[in-house]
């Protein structure tokens, strides 16, 4: 797997665009955390808001890691682009076929993108890590684990991303098209995901079945249900109307997801013409 | 041995058969050329045997084996288009080429030498003319001298020194004892190099062999006299003929190709008493073969 790792870098290593991404998803990672940081930081500085919010700083160390991955997990779709970009662009210069020709077979083919997948996961979860700890000991908070599960999750969202990226990238072939499928069936998912949030609410309020958010168990919607921002302590009022989060059954349903995309990009590749 | 060895062969693209039941051999030393018209099956031929095509029925063998990757890593191959990754440059593309072949870096200027690319070997691909991209996959070809080569329309997008060129260069990689197989529409191209032919129409083989006993090129002469009977009963006897035939207003006599001396069978007619009218050598051309055996 390493030598074919090598390849692969050698193909993105002077491609422009994926310079270009890399920089602004890490600048972007940062930029929005400081976002909300400063406006935390400002409130609190503020005595009247301060108040109200019983001092309450998300990037606490206490808080940190659910903050840092529920912010961040928006700029995912960066990765997701570069992924989407890399993979078409071989079918674009018909070098899906020519690798083949020259002596990998598909199974490699595809199995260094699924890796490509991986280990953007990674280092986007290994940058999440590093924004956490600059703003974490910014508010002079002493180091803490607390709520690292949800770096966890931030990785799995980020894997599930990827791996729905490889899948639409190798069934639609052009990059255009890949695109524009992710955003339209991001976007469907949210408005299908909400209305079964809101029959989830209706089912409990009507019977004394609580089906959990139906909305999460979608496949993009399953590893997004599992970051949320930490609550104010005022906030947690309103909860108990909520359908329970079944966690375990979300993070179950997340992981088949990542594991339902991964066969089904490889099948595309291993039993179709290319 | 056999480099390549097709049974029966099919590969159908929804309801239309690309290729139906083909089944023929390389031998090892060969120049095999695959004829044959505009979607006739040649490239649908070899992406199956290039593992981009899945086949619909049949199989194939490369080495005497059942290929796998590594049997693709031991050819050279050119199929349809050249296919680079457009950003970077001749020498990075060759890299990557080398890494999956598990070929020698130190190749990449030799390939590029024979190609006459070595001038623009840090330009990027994008900036190539159609012919600079067929020169540097058939470059990507020739990497790390590989044993087999299987080249799909060679010539394409090639000015006529370009042409000429890869020509010499697949004669002269002939000699040095490497099998090149050869898809081409080009007629003159499989006369002038090719040891061997298949010939495909409409996903069918049409027959396989010595290029030199399905393209016999018989030199043709045309004449005619008063009496069309006595002149062809005349020339059967002349020695060296190989077919007399009469046609509306001339006879035409077969000779084997280059034998035919327009003298000599003037001299024959007019020692046998016959005058002519019309004397005239024909060439049949290798098109007017190649539409005989395609129709």
């Amino acid at each position: 797997m390493m030598h074919l790792l090598k390849i692969e870098w050698m193909k993105i290593k002077n491609y422009k665009v994926f310079l270009i991404i890399a920089i602004f998803f890490t600048i972007g990672i940062l930029l929005s955390n400081y976002i909300v940081y400063s406006v935390f930081d400002n409130m609190i500085n503020n005595s009247s808001a301060a108040m109200l919010l019983d001092k309450f700083n998300p990037y606490d160390f206490k808080y940190v890691w659910k903050s840092v991955s529920y912010t961040s997990g928006y700029l995912l779709i960066l990765p997701v682009l570069l992924l989407i970009i890399l993979i078409t662009n071989e079918f674009t210069f018909r070098t899906n076929r020519q690798n083949v020709i020259d002596g990998w077979s598909r199974k490699q083919f595809i199995n260094v993108k699924m890796m490509l997948a991986l280990i953007f996961a990674i280092c986007s979860t290994l940058i999440v890590i590093i924004t956490g700890l600059i703003f974490a000991y910014r508010t002079g908070t002493s180091f803490s684990f607390d709520g690292f599960t949800h770096v966890g999750f931030f990785f799995l969202k980020a894997l599930s991303y990827n791996l729905i990226a490889v899948f639409i990238s190798v069934w639609l072939k052009r990059t255009g098209f890949a695109v524009g499928a992710y955003f339209i069936y991001m976007g469907a998912e949210n408005i299908i995901a909400q209305l079964l949030d809101f029959w989830s609410l209706k089912i409990k309020a009507t019977s004394s079945f609580d089906p959990g958010s139906m909305g999460d168990y979608l496949p993009m919607n399953a590893s997004d249900g599992l970051l949320s921002f930490p609550d104010n302590p005022l906030k947690s009022i309103a909860k108990s109307a909520l359908p329970t989060d079944y966690t375990n059954i979300v993070i179950a349903l997340a992981i088949f997801y990542v594991v339902l995309f991964y066969w089904m990009g490889r099948r595309q590749i291993i039993r179709h013409d290319l | 041995m056999a480099i390549l060895t097709v049974n029966q062969l099919s590969k159908n693209y929804g309801k239309i058969p690309a290729l139906q039941q083909v089944s023929f051999s390389v031998p090892k030393g060969s120049v095999f050329g695959i004829l044959g018209p505009n979607g006739s099956g040649k490239t649908t031929l070899l992406g199956i045997i290039m593992d981009v095509l899945k086949s619909s029925g049949g199989s194939f063998q490369l080495f005497d084996e059942v290929p796998t990757e590594n049997t693709r890593q031991r050819m050279g191959t050119l199929l349809e288009t050249p296919n680079f990754y457009h950003y970077l440059s001749a020498v990075q593309n060759l890299k990557i080429t080398a890494a999956i072949k598990q070929k020698d870096e130190d190749d990449i200027d030799r390939v590029l030498e024979i190609v006459n690319l070595t001038q623009r070997k840090d330009s990027p691909f994008s900036t190539y003319s159609l012919g600079m991209k067929q020169r540097l996959a058939i470059a990507a070809a020739l990497l790390g001298n590989p044993e087999v080569l299987v080249l799909d329309e060679p010539t394409n997008g090639l000015d006529p020194v370009g042409i000429a060129e890869i020509r010499e260069l697949i004669k002269k990689l002939a000699k040095e004892g490497k099998t090149i197989i050869m898809a081409s529409h080009m007629l003159d191209e499989v006369e002038k190099v090719c040891t061997h032919v298949a010939i495909l129409k409409y996903g069918k083989l049409i027959t396989f062999g010595d290029v030199n006993e399905i393209l016999v090129n018989d030199d043709i002469v045309e004449v005619a006299s008063s009496d069309l009977e006595r002149l062809k009963n005349t020339l059967i006897n002349m020695p060296g003929n190989t077919h007399v035939q009469t046609t509306n207003e001339t006879v035409h006599v077969n000779f084997a190709a280059g034998t035919a001396n327009l003298e000599a069978v003037n001299k024959f007619c007019f020692e046998n008493g016959i005058v002519l009218s019309h004397l005239q050598l024909k060439k049949k051309s290798l098109e007017t073969k190649f539409l005989e055996l395609t129709n």
